[in-house]
């Protein structure tokens, strides 16, 4: 399974991969999880499973969802108190269930 | 306002606006495109700062082992990148906005370039005018690229617009010919309007562009008054947890980018960072206002770290101090919280505008150097400080004094917080009492 986490830059959501690549690990879970800025995203879109936006720029969750339409890949945004506190294993759940 | 009446209010009224500003497509793109460059831009102006150290040692130093010209590296990287800002950011705004319509964006990257030069000058011995590849040419190029690129895509996405190849011919050829016709509008187009132009102008694009436009909105922005209202509305931004810099990107890109490299074009001729003429750029607010990022958070971590003992604000204080070092706010902003805590939104508000109102005086006053270097906005306080002022200690008491001013001002109000949280816990516990009791009772 391919996560995609977008922010602005790609730097604050590239801490929650880290903490979200650890839970995966810890429960066996086979999961390639990525950062994107904003304006990188449009070159992975064909090849992720769900898209997890940023909530500083939840804005953009309209825009990404529609670029996300054809591939059929969910765009939720993410928890805003998971998020701040950096819990992976939460966001990771929110991306797994999305999946289903 | 109820608090679900003040969500409510954001959800629906501002919300839609800032998702707005912050999606559309040309913003978007002039932002972008000066992100794209912005490594460019971090190592001109590091190739500026080192030629000008002021560390007379290191000068000696660099004059003994690389001889007399050893400066001519650094004033070459400088024209390479810096100088040429607006020579750059054109072909990378245009490149962005046509790939924002699916159309070729290196195509209209080349064509926006070159549309660029055919409105720039040319010097009497056929050179091409540096002033206006610079800073000072950057509202010409930002249009430029707008304009150009908008119209390479009309071409590119319309089926009657494009030259029709015979069937067998292969894609490659047929796709070199899409950006034929419409560079060859766009060019023609840019010529004449040039022409006229300085028919009746008398002057350049450039020129006019600058001096009615870019030149008074330039000295505009360069007052505390404009410094204070750009704080104020990405504080109020990132209180609704909305990216307030990435929304005022553009503003801040084209407005606040130029003076800097005004200062630093200055500098590097060997005015000294208290003479060049701009107090608030771009590094001003990185360094001195956001420290930790925006609203100043770092301090507020040491805030927490003096005086609360609340187990979740001091888990979220260690947990962002390391991002906090290099301006990553985001753990502060949503994990404390911040956004929509009405404890913190005094503070958050108040405390940059007076980091703002400090940082303008002190450089005013002559107290501390103008900023002469910008750098990458993730550069830790302290460093950053002693760098953009071009190697000035003053520059970092100027931060460590707004620091402890922003910290001291924090204090009260990270405490009242964790006042009400404590409250609040026991208040639930209270009534998880009671109606265990309830409970019990009724069993």
């Amino acid at each position: 399974m391919k996560i995609a986490l977008v922010c602005s830059a790609g730097m604050s959501t590239s801490m929650l991969v880290q903490k979200m690549r650890e839970a995966a690990a810890a429960q066996g879970l086979e999961a390639h999880i990525d950062a994107y800025a904003q304006a990188d995203l449009k070159n992975h879109m064909e090849d992720v499973d769900v898209i997890l936006v940023g909530p500083q720029v939840r804005y953009l969750k309209g825009q990404i969802a529609k670029k996300a339409e054809p591939y059929n890949t969910p765009v939720e945004v993410i928890d805003q108190m998971a998020y701040g506190t950096m819990n992976g294993e939460k966001v990771l759940a929110q991306a797994v269930a999305l999946t289903k | 306002m109820s608090q679900n009446g003040f969500m409510q209010f954001i959800d629906t009224k501002v919300m839609p606006v800032a998702g707005r500003i912050g999606s559309q497509r040309h913003l978007v793109a002039i932002r972008d495109g000066f992100v794209a460059i912005m490594p460019l831009i971090i190592i001109g102006s590091l190739a500026v700062l080192i030629n000008n150290f002021p560390i007379p040692e290191f000068q000696d130093f660099m004059t003994a082992v690389f001889g007399e010209n050893w400066k001519s590296v650094g004033g070459v990287i400088w024209n390479g990148s810096f100088a040429i800002l607006s020579l750059l950011v054109v072909a990378a705004i245009a490149y962005h906005l046509a790939e924002s319509y699916e159309a070729d964006g290196l195509s209209a990257a080349l064509i926006s370039a070159g549309t660029f030069v055919v409105l720039t000058p040319v010097t009497e011995d056929f050179g091409l005018a540096m002033t206006w590849l610079g800073a000072q040419g950057l509202f010409v190029a930002v249009i430029t690229a707008l304009i150009s690129a908008e119209l390479f895509r009309l071409f590119y996405n319309s089926d009657k617009l494009k030259i029709k190849m015979p069937e067998g011919v292969p894609t490659g050829v047929t796709k070199s010919f899409n950006a034929l016709l419409p560079a060859a509008v766009i060019l023609t187009l840019a010529g004449f309007f040039n022409a006229f132009v300085v028919n009746v102008t008398g002057v350049s694009i450039h020129e006019w562009v600058y001096a009615t436009i870019q030149e008074p909105l330039q000295g505009f922005s360069n007052t505390i008054g404009s410094a204070i209202v750009f704080v104020f509305l990405n504080q109020v931004l990132w209180f609704f947890g909305l990216h307030g810099t990435n929304i005022l990107g553009p503003i801040m890109e084209s407005i606040y980018l130029p003076l800097i490299e005004e200062n630093q074009a200055l500098f590097a001729s060997g005015v000294s960072a208290h003479e060049v003429p701009y107090i608030v750029t771009k590094p001003f607010f990185d360094a001195y206002v956001f420290m930790g990022g925006s609203g100043a958070t770092l301090a507020l971590i040491f805030a927490i770290f003096l005086v609360v003992k609340a187990k979740h604000y001091r888990t979220v204080g260690k947990l962002s101090l390391a991002p906090g070092a290099f301006n990553i706010n985001e753990p502060m902003i949503f994990g404390l919280p911040v956004v929509l805590n009405p404890v913190m939104f005094v503070p958050f508000i108040i405390i940059p505008l007076l980091m703002t109102a400090n940082a303008y005086f002190a450089i005013y006053f002559g107290l501390v150097p103008k900023t002469v270097a910008i750098l990458p906005w993730t550069t830790p306080p302290i460093i950053s400080g002693y760098l953009v002022s071009g190697g000035s200690f003053t520059g970092v008491v100027l931060q460590l004094v707004n620091l402890t001013m922003a910290t001291l001002i924090y204090i009260p109000f990270i405490k009242l917080a964790e006042r009400a949280s404590i409250k609040k816990l026991e208040e639930q516990k209270a009534a998880q009492v009671t109606s265990d009791a309830q409970g019990w009772r009724d069993a």
